[in-house]
């Protein structure tokens, strides 16, 4: 188990890298740079698409995209989840009730769903895209936030802090909330494979970011059209995006059993 | 019926109904807030504004929101759902009649292949526990939830379509075969994930069932193996399982989108990807509302299906 988590470790290191530097490092990732369809060479390490562009710059963008897209709908969704399932617990109650039925009902509706309604009523594109993927993932959040601050609330150190006459909004602050960091970030490593995931089916779909942006999905649903000439061209962005999920899912998990208590 | 079992289902009746009613109003809202409205569409760019305006009183998009809510409500109980925004202006029940069969027939056959081979593979699993046959049936099932199906859409079509040759690589209009020809790759990828899910949770129920103490007492009466595995243990084990089916068959029903693009099938996801391309509102909206619909009416009726196939629950609710 910890190899696996040290090796998914690395390996998100190395795709950070990746994506920072990969895009320009050696070529341009939305021009032409030498002849379509090529294979890998010493100049084009992973060869040329149907355009001719360098597939390894386009791969690099993808993982550059994946991670904006991520990181941001994931910290969207910690911060709107933690805010709702603090409020669940210690929320008035004509409003926390409503508000945690809301929360059950769009957990339990399909998150794809919402997303294309979403991004078919307003657009294609990045920003559509984070914004739809936030409000499918925020509910998940606040459901475990409110479990695990439900639980904290009736332990001595959080009653003995409001006895003494803290104000509500500092006892969750300083005595409730630095408690889920270990477990808010062991899900949200496995929430963000989610999101990446979401993010490449949608552009899958070409309902995503919008070409000739590149995303790991639209290269995939790009290549299928030159699946016998340059097969190369889909298995480069269906590994690494396969790899990440991978990497994710080991690190979340490494990261939950180093968490949970039970396994001091 | 006992009073509480009806008062039971009274509420997942209720539940659903406001659920529907729900869905409905997110339709609505999304087309409310959606930038330009019917009259300018429908009145074409070239229009005036005192045009579309003319036309959006003819229409009645003036009136207040409460108004047309309950107004686009009533149509919909009347089975009117619209029209598209585009070409000749078809009726949107038509066009749900035209694709929802492929993606209830898809989903359905996905569904029934993913309970058969997930129940045997995890009951095989549980029965071999932590030796050869269940270690490989687990790593194989991890993959299974992991890899997308947009991934091994197009892996799928290299081996069989291009390579081996063996079947075609999308639907068409002229179809060169049986028809099943062409849905047997997009009903095992579908399959894939709910597959391997209901494998594991099938392998764990097995696994806790087999320690009780009636299956003890049953080995040590000497109950043969196979009907020890099939009548005393899996019969007990299974309720979680059949919930997880039921869940698994609304995801199916409502997440047809990926698979249906990757094949050209034409089923109501890829009409609703269609639509999201042209711009088509009322067509997106349609469709999320039937998938929703079907979705929250799936449920339900795994909640009515479990007290029939568990005397624990039906005793529990008296």
């Amino acid at each position: 188990m910890k190899g696996l988590f040290w090796l998914g470790v690395s390996y998100l290191i190395l795709l950070l890298l990746f994506a920072i530097f990969g895009p320009t490092m050696r070529h341009d990732y939305l021009n032409p740079v030498a002849s379509p369809l090529q294979p890998p060479s010493a100049t084009n390490w992973f060869g040329t698409d149907e355009q001719g562009r360098d597939v390894f710059a386009r791969v690099a963008y993808g993982a550059r995209m994946s991670i904006i897209v991520g990181f941001s709908v994931q910290l969207i969704a910690l911060t709107l989840g933690t805010l709702v399932g603090v409020i669940g617990v210690f929320g008035k109650r004509w409003f926390r009730d409503p508000l945690m039925r809301l929360t059950d009902g769009m957990f339990a509706f399909p998150d794809i769903l919402l997303a294309i309604l979403i991004i078919g009523v307003w657009s294609t594109g990045l920003v559509p895209v984070i914004v739809a993927l936030s409000i499918t993932a925020w509910p998940g959040v606040a459901r475990l936030v409110k479990t695990q601050v439900a639980t904290l609330k009736d332990r001595e150190f959080v009653v003995s802090a409001r006895a003494l006459g803290m104000p509500t909004r500092r006892v969750v602050t300083r005595h409730v909330l630095p408690h889920l960091t270990g477990i808010l970030l062991a899900v949200s490593m496995v929430d963000l494979a989610g999101t990446i995931l979401a993010e490449s089916a949608l552009s899958f779909l070409g309902i995503g970011v919008t070409p000739p942006t590149p995303s790991w999905g639209s290269m995939i649903n790009d290549a299928r059209a030159y699946i016998n000439t340059q097969p190369l061209l889909l298995v480069w962005p269906c590994a690494i995006l396969s790899l990440t999920i991978f990497a994710l899912n080991f690190v979340g998990d490494g990261l939950r059993a180093a968490t949970d208590p039970r396994n001091r | 019926m006992s009073p509480s079992i009806a008062k039971n289902l009274g509420l997942r009746l209720l539940y659903a109904v406001l659920s529907l009613l729900f869905i409905s109003f997110i339709t609505f809202v999304a087309d409310e807030i959606s930038p330009g409205d019917q009259a300018t569409i429908l009145a074409g760019e070239k229009a005036t504004p005192e045009a579309v305006i003319r036309l959006r009183e003819q229409l009645g998009l003036n009136r207040p929101w409460g108004v047309r809510y309950v107004e686009y409500l009533g149509g919909l109980s009347r089975g009117n759902l619209g029209n598209s925004f585009h070409g000749t202006r078809e009726p949107i029940v038509d066009i749900v009649k035209r694709t929802l069969p492929m993606t209830i027939t898809v989903a359905t056959c996905a569904i029934l292949l993913a309970a058969i081979v997930g129940i045997l593979l995890g009951t095989i699993a549980a029965v071999t526990q932590n030796r050869f046959g269940d270690r490989t049936i687990l790593i194989v099932s991890t993959l299974g939830v992991t890899i997308p199906n947009f991934v091994l859409a197009p892996v799928f079509v290299k081996i069989f379509a291009v390579n081996m040759d063996i079947l075609p690589s999308g639907w068409s209009n002229q179809l060169a075969g049986p028809v099943w020809m062409y849905l047997l790759m997009p009903v095992v990828i579908l399959a894939a994930r709910p597959m391997a899910q209901i494998t594991r949770l099938c392998r764990a129920s097995m696994i806790e069932t087999l320690q009780q103490e009636f299956i003890k007492l049953a080995r040590a009466k000497g109950v043969p193996p196979l009907r020890l595995t099939l009548r005393h243990a899996l019969r007990n084990a299974i309720l979680p399982v059949v919930t997880a089916i039921g869940t698994n068959f609304g995801f199916l029903l409502t997440g047809s989108f990926i698979i249906e693009t990757a094949f050209r099938l034409p089923g109501i996801g890829a009409t609703a990807i269609e639509a999201i391309k042209k711009g088509d509102t009322p067509v997106i909206q349609a469709t999320v509302l039937i998938a929703g619909s079907l979705f929250v009416l799936i449920n339900l009726l795994v909640d009515l299906i479990q007290p029939t196939l568990d005397p624990r629950i039906r005793e529990a609710q008296v």
